[in-house]
């Protein structure tokens, strides 16, 4: 279980990115962050990872308080940051480093072979499409079979076609091992296709506006009634929350 | 075995082995194509020099530059000089780029090092390194250690502002990539900020090697008897344009064999690199 206890995040230079949210994500559950650019989701998702210290409250993962980036939570960012001088199967080890070699090789082989990357373990990151440099990411962040995933973003550069492909990959990827995932997003439909629960995220200060709890089944027909629905739904909120300080709105459940 | 296949095969092993003559000559040819100009100069030059349109008293031309090499040969002069400047260049690249590698990476990485050290270090980079030549030498004497100390000053400051620089160019986000994966500061270091800085400190040896061999020649005008540099003074002192040419030619090829070592090792180094390449190239 990953909790969010009235966390705030002020930076040194005075501003509020993140007030006093609070959020409890349950084990293997899929949570769905969206949100306009610049309402502090990015820092929300930081702050879990450890990256960044809360100015206030607390991040607990299964009751132990997060202190900094710990191997039990995986993230992938917007880009792969892969580290261009080496080679597919060695980003994937970059997160093994002190397991025995063996251990560690026979660890990359799965992960390659589970994102279909296996003929390319020998290839330099600059021989990858985005698409693919992307799946690397999410093997490099998966091979440590963390407790909790969290995703910054991570199809938002890739174009229409990868990035469904993507998105099914992920949820086949998340059936194997059910990590506890987040995931930050400003497609609408990429948070209502993947998440059990999709948050709303007002800015100015950063908060929790409002949550939406979605039991239909993946893979999920997007042109659905009650998609389009939620979709609308959505839409509406981000309009309200882009007001600052608005005055946050009980949940509710399609 | 599909159509096509079976005619590849049916071709047999003619074809590719043709193949592959053309990959050895275009193996040999990249290199070779480097030396079209010399060569031609030096046809033009013997040529001119034969009809006497050039001085051959102030230029001599390539044949009496080779007769005086041959000459040097045999009497194992060419070897001694060439062994002693080498041998110059090599302790004074050593050590200027142990030392600018240090600083470097330590001004690279720690804020606090590069406020209380960098400034200092420009400071002196803007003195011109000759100026350190009557301080070395009332120092370490006119013999090695004051040649190989001026060789390893001009080295060290390439090597030192490119890694520095290379160090503070590195992308932060790969940077969080280590430390997501709890990397601590010194792995951060090695495994990357050393590798992601690498072009740039390549580049740094590859010009401080260069001023080296710039360097090693100003050492030894100050007093040598032996070295590419003393042949230089000598072939003056002598009237001997031929002598100073050799050396001067002996300069360029040493100069640039050297360079193209470090050039070799750098390619493969950096074959990771998603770097241009200009336009005709394999």
């Amino acid at each position: 279980m990953l909790e969010l206890d009235l966390v705030a995040k002020r930076f040194a230079n005075g501003h509020l990115a993140v007030a006093a949210a609070s959020l409890v994500v349950r084990e293997s559950e899929l949570v769905a962050i969206v949100g306009g650019s610049g309402c502090g989701k990015s820092t929300l998702l930081r702050l879990i990872a450890g990256l960044e210290r809360p100015s206030a409250g607390q991040v607990r993962l299964a009751g132990r308080p997060i202190e900094g980036p710990s191997p039990e939570i995986g993230i992938v960012f917007q880009e792969p940051r892969l580290m261009p001088w080496l080679s597919v199967a060695d980003n994937v080890r970059f997160g093994l480093a002190a397991r025995p070699r063996i251990e560690a090789d026979k660890a990359v082989r799965e992960v390659l072979r589970r994102v279909g990357l296996e003929d390319f373990a020998k290839a330099w990151p600059r021989e990858l499409s985005g698409g693919m440099a992307q799946r690397v990411a999410i093997a490099r962040a998966l091979v440590t079979r963390p407790k909790a995933l969290l995703l910054d973003e991570p199809f938002s550069a890739l174009d229409a076609f990868t990035r469904l492909d993507l998105q099914d990959h992920l949820i086949a990827l998340w059936n194997h091992d059910r990590p506890t995932m987040v995931l930050v997003t400003h497609d609408i439909d990429e948070a209502i296709a993947l998440g059990d629960r999709v948050l709303v995220m007002g800015g100015r200060p950063g908060r929790i506006y409002r949550e939406l709890s979605i039991a239909a089944p993946r893979p999920r027909d997007r042109t659905a009634p009650a998609f389009v629905q939620a979709k609308r739904a959505i839409l509406d909120d981000l309009r309200l929350a882009r007001r600052p300080a608005a005055e946050p709105a009980d949940g509710y459940a399609i | 075995m599909s159509q096509a296949e079976l005619l590849l095969s049916e071709s047999g092993p003619g074809p590719r082995r043709a193949a592959g003559f053309a990959l050895l000559g275009e193996r040999l040819w990249r290199p070779a194509s480097a030396l079209l100009l010399p060569l031609a100069g030096a046809i033009g030059w013997e040529a001119g020099a034969e009809q006497g349109l050039i001085d051959a008293h102030l230029l001599p031309p390539p044949s009496q530059l080779l007769a005086t090499f041959a000459a040097l040969l045999a009497k194992g002069e060419a070897v001694q000089h060439i062994a002693a400047t080498g041998q110059r260049v090599a302790l004074g690249f050593f050590f200027g780029m142990a030392a600018g590698t240090v600083l470097g990476a330590t001004t690279g990485y720690f804020d606090l090092a590069r406020r209380l050290l960098d400034p200092s270090v420009q400071a002196l980079r803007s003195v011109p390194p000759l100026a350190w030549v009557p301080l070395f030498i009332l120092w370490f004497g006119i013999f090695e250690t004051s040649k190989v100390m001026l060789i390893a000053v001009g080295v060290f400051f390439p090597v030192y502002l490119n890694l520095a620089g290379a160090m503070h160019g590195v992308d932060r986000k790969l940077v969080e990539v280590g430390r997501v994966h709890g990397l601590s500061h010194a792995r951060i270091i090695r495994r990357v900020l050393l590798p992601a800085a690498l072009p740039g400190y390549l580049i740094g040896l590859r010009s401080g090697l260069g001023l080296g061999w710039m360097f090693v020649v100003a050492a030894e005008f100050m007093g040598a008897s032996e070295g590419l540099g003393f042949l230089l003074v000598d072939g003056q002192m002598m009237g001997r344009p031929t002598t100073i040419l050799v050396a001067i030619v002996l300069f360029a090829v040493i100069g640039k064999s050297t360079d193209f070592a470090v050039a070799i090792v750098s390619a493969r180094l950096l074959r990771w690199q998603d770097a241009f390449k200009p336009s005709g190239s394999a």
